[in-house]
């Protein structure tokens, strides 16, 4: 190979990877991918939690800088809490006897990668109708998004987040099947 | 030549996203911890006075570390060294979520103290 056709090639394939991994424009996440669907072969949740539960506060979320990195707002993380719930049967039509209040501590990101792994930490802190604390969580959530899931990087991480996040919610729903409500 | 340095560019942004520059990992404090209902009003002062210094010291960190992460996403858009310093940034998050952590667990702890008619 001579020195010109070695220039060009690695010129563009230079240009390729670096912006395959580094650009684009980052968007939130979508809060129809973060919420968690019910299987026909999941254990069921405790009688008392049915139709009795709803989703209080939501803190902790950050909105998505488009020059910067995805992230996940509130508001995203509401939507998909609520729609798992209502999945679940678990959300309540009327008053609610079981709110949950949700403080997204943060997530911890890569900066680049081929293999993305984007790990949640959530608290879930579900009180009972007389205001006492009935099951407070700490979960941490990793998920991985490879190169096959998306491309561009952006993408890749805002799956990961989106992952991350389904993964919590069906970790916090796995507590919930094992808790004891009064 | 060119295409040497081309190539070579090429092999350090492939590497740096085989290795991932994943995210540091981070454990935050759990809110309930096991032995939590037998702990005595002043254990739970100690944890509390404790926690929040911690936490304030979480705080700090994660602000300068805030501001270095803006300093590397300048410098990152330098050509070519750009991309090892922007490499660098730090987006675990880890003392923002040790601080909230511990937030969220003085809550209960003084919800426990609350309980046990403990002096504020």
């Amino acid at each position: 190979m001579n020195n010109t056709k070695a220039w060009t090639i690695g010129k563009f394939a230079f240009v390729a990877v670096a912006l395959a991994l580094l650009s684009g424009c980052a968007t939130a996440a979508n809060p129809g991918a973060m919420t968690v669907m019910a299987q026909a072969a999941d254990q069921p949740f405790p009688a008392k939690l049915q139709h009795a539960m709803c989703v209080r506060t939501v803190s902790g979320g950050e909105e998505t800088n488009p020059l910067w990195t995805s992230k996940v707002d509130n508001n995203g993380f509401k939507t998909a809490l609520d729609g798992s719930l209502s999945g679940a049967g678990l959300l309540s039509s009327g008053s609610c006897a079981y709110p949950i209040d949700v403080n997204l501590l943060g997530l911890s990101q890569p900066i680049m990668g081929f293999d993305m792994t984007v790990t949640s930490h959530v608290n879930y802190k579900v009180y009972d109708s007389s205001g006492q604390p009935f099951l407070l969580s700490t979960i941490d959530a990793p998920y991985t998004a490879k190169m096959g899931d998306a491309f561009v990087g952006v993408e890749r991480l805002r799956l990961a987040n989106e992952g991350s996040i389904r993964e919590s919610i069906q970790m916090f729903f796995d507590k919930l099947r094992a808790s004891q409500p009064k | 030549m060119f295409g040497r340095f081309y190539l070579t560019g090429l092999l350090v942004v492939s590497a740096l996203g085989l290795c991932g520059c994943a995210a540091r990992e981070v454990v935050p404090v759990a809110m309930v911890q096991s032995g939590d209902e037998q702990l005595g009003c002043d254990a739970l002062k100690q944890q509390i006075a404790d926690n929040s210094a911690a936490e304030q010291g979480y705080e700090a960190k994660d602000k300068e570390v805030e501001r270095q992460n803006v300093a590397k996403g300048i410098g990152s858009a330098i050509p070519y060294a750009g991309i090892l310093i922007g490499a660098t940034t730090d987006l675990s998050n880890s003392e923002q979520v040790k601080a909230r952590a511990l937030a969220d667990r003085n809550e209960h702890l003084a919800y426990l103290a609350k309980q046990k008619g403990c002096a504020p």
